[in-house]
């Protein structure tokens, strides 16, 4: 299937706030070699105050190198990145970690023996915060993400989701413009992983751009404003969720299927004209069919293929999500 | 603005910063009571070890300081002192940075607008706080329990050899954790170095009972220089005038030296580790 690199927005809400806001990230081929292989090559990404930004892709993808360069733990080897405007070469770390802030991926970014709330008053005070300002901003971090109570416990007592949440506290206490979320809900429970992308929400809410690097498709939905999918270093897919929705449509369906008295054909021959037969399966009383649309032929065709020849569809799925679909057929590895 | 002057400028404003790492350093290092405890007992029990190798050691062998010779115990404690001092101050920065590493907080604290050097800085401060403190207490116990005399009027003058010899043992040890850095377990090439300066400064003998051709080479050690100022100190009659001026005058060059390569091999890895991506790993 071909997909173009960089689909623009069409319209919608999202497109057109987006539009009357300056880029919070404007990231312009963007290469990052280690060696002879290519981590980023040539990556563009403008992200908007205010939206979340979603970056797919499989492991390897690069989606941590782009997060690592964007906050300056890892040098570009050519390529454009601006933060608020600004080329973030020439902005002063102050500036930096004033306008960007990263969640990192790892459980293990805090001192264990210390509790969350001395984890963070010691980051604070390298922000530059005083003493006064550190407490003060410490505590309202550490209560707008659910963790008051447990503030003063050593983070070794937490869970992944408190620790997690801990780690979006310490990004927010700068109030950055743009704060980078790495692979946040990868081992987090389900209850566990909404509260992180609500808190992400709120964020973004007070006009923050949220860069979310996730292999979670499931999670995006109704979450990103846009996505932004790498593959091997480079954009595959650029544009809302629904138009990822779109650009595959999974047609490879699961049926459950029930003869009515004797069927006048075997399930195959009925499905010949309307796609290819990949396995059918006996299972109690009925049959399990898992079948190959055809690209020009309706599922409806198919349906009603079976049923004049004596088979009853009782049930029919698709075998992966439109997400999960797109996700895999862009990703794919070359060869 | 040069950029030295710059950096010069972002490392005073960072000062603050320092105090940060001190109270960090001392909350974990209180949530660690057994090992703070141990490492007590360690000291000690090295301190009754050395006390009955003086037993069966000649007195006459001994060197003689403002016209008394001292026994073994108040040899080998200075030396033990200053060793163990200096082991510290080497290891401190390296095994700082292996901690961060493991923590996985090296790359957070990068991310925060605070220079490496304040960095290096305070992850030693708390080190350099404890450590004399902790120095001075073991002396202390070593003249009350094995009946050991230090000279009281020999401090200040000690306090100002072991201020000349910090820079020095500072610079070495940003080599090695430069070393650490780059090559992950590599601070044991620069430990070599150091456990070859340690033998050869007469912390443990003197350094009349070694070969002769290394005379030469002993009368620039820098450890050995500075445990014989300190002995001298604590031990004798103290120096001169000239002769502290001499020690100055080997010492000062010496932190120089070490303290610009150091500065430099660190600055280098680091960059080395962005440039290639790798700063996390260990």
């Amino acid at each position: 299937m071909t997909v173009p690199a960089h689909v623009e927005l069409e319209s919608g809400q999202a497109a057109s706030t987006a539009e009357t806001l300056a880029p919070a990230v404007e990231v312009h081929d963007l290469v990052r070699t280690f060696g002879p292989k290519a981590a980023l090559a040539g990556v563009d990404l403008v992200v908007r105050p205010g939206q979340v930004h979603a970056l797919l892709g499989r492991n390897g993808a690069g989606k941590t190198t782009l997060l690592r360069t964007l906050v300056g733990l890892v040098d570009a080897t050519s390529g454009m990145v601006r933060l608020q405007g600004v080329a973030a070469p020439t902005l002063p770390r102050a500036s930096r970690a004033r306008l960007i802030q990263l969640v990192p991926s790892g459980d293990r970014t805090f001192y264990l023996r210390l509790s969350g709330r001395e984890n963070l008053l010691f980051f604070a005070r390298l922000q530059g915060m005083g003493k006064a300002a550190a407490r003060e901003q410490v505590a309202r971090c550490i209560e707008s993400v659910g963790l008051t109570e447990a503030a003063r416990r050593a983070v070794s007592t937490y869970s992944h989701g408190m620790q997690k949440r801990l780690s979006v506290a310490r990004a927010l206490l700068t109030e950055p413009a743009v704060l980078l979320v790495d692979e946040a809900t990868h081992d987090l429970d389900p209850a566990a992983a909404e509260q992180v992308r609500s808190l992400i929400r709120s964020v973004t809410g007070r006009g923050a751009a949220v860069i979310w690097a996730t292999q979670r498709l499931d999670e995006i939905r109704g979450f990103a404003d846009e996505v932004t999918l790498l593959r091997q270093g480079r954009v595959r897919f650029h544009g809302t969720v629904e138009q990822l929705q779109h650009a595959a449509v999974s047609r490879r369906l699961i049926m459950r299927l029930q003869a009515r008295s004797i069927p006048s054909l075997p399930v195959d021959q009925a499905l010949s004209a309307a796609g290819d037969v990949v396995e059918l399966d006996l299972m109690d009383d009925h049959q399990i069919l898992t079948f190959d649309l055809h690209p020009d032929v309706v599922l409806s065709a198919a349906v009603m293929a079976l049923h004049v020849v004596g088979w009853d569809v009782l049930a029919c799925r698709r075998e992966r999500s439109e997400l999960e679909s797109a996700f895999l057929e862009l990703t794919e590895e070359a060869g | 603005m040069t950029a030295v002057a710059i950096a010069v400028r972002q490392v005073v404003s960072d000062l603050p910063k320092v105090g940060a790492f001190i109270r960090r350093d001392l909350l974990i290092t209180l949530s660690y009571r057994l090992a703070l405890v141990a490492d007590w007992i360690n000291l000690l029990v090295q301190m009754v070890t050395f006390y009955y190798v003086g037993k069966i050691v000649d007195g006459a062998t001994m060197p003689v300081y403002g016209g008394a010779r001292a026994s073994y115990v108040e040899f080998v404690s200075i030396g033990i002192a200053l060793t163990t001092f200096m082991a510290v101050a080497l290891t401190t920065v390296v095994q700082a940075l292996r901690t961060e590493q493991l923590a996985g907080t090296l790359e957070v604290l990068l991310t925060t607008p605070t220079s490496v050097a304040v960095i290096q800085l305070g992850s030693a401060v708390y080190q350099a706080v404890y450590i004399p403190l902790r120095t001075a207490v073991f002396l202390g116990f070593v003249a009350l329990i094995f009946g050991a005399r230090f000279d009281p009027a020999g401090v200040p003058l000690t306090l100002l050899i072991v201020a000349l010899f910090v820079p020095v043992v500072w610079g070495l040890g940003l080599v090695s954790a430069a070393s650490t850095m780059t090559f992950r377990r590599g601070g044991g090439l620069v430990g070599l170095g150091t456990i070859a300066l340690t033998v050869t400064s007469g912390a443990y003998f003197p350094v009349d009972v070694m070969p002769g051709w290394l005379t030469p080479l002993l009368a620039y050690n820098p450890i050995g220089l500075t445990l014989e100022g300190v002995r001298r100190s604590l031990l004798g009659d103290g120096m001169t005038g000239g002769e502290v001026f001499s020690l100055i005058a080997l010492l000062v060059p010496m932190a120089a030296v070490t303290l610009a390569l150091g500065g430099l091999a660190f600055r280098q890895a680091l960059r080395r580790e962005i440039r290639r991506g790798t700063l996390g790993v260990y």
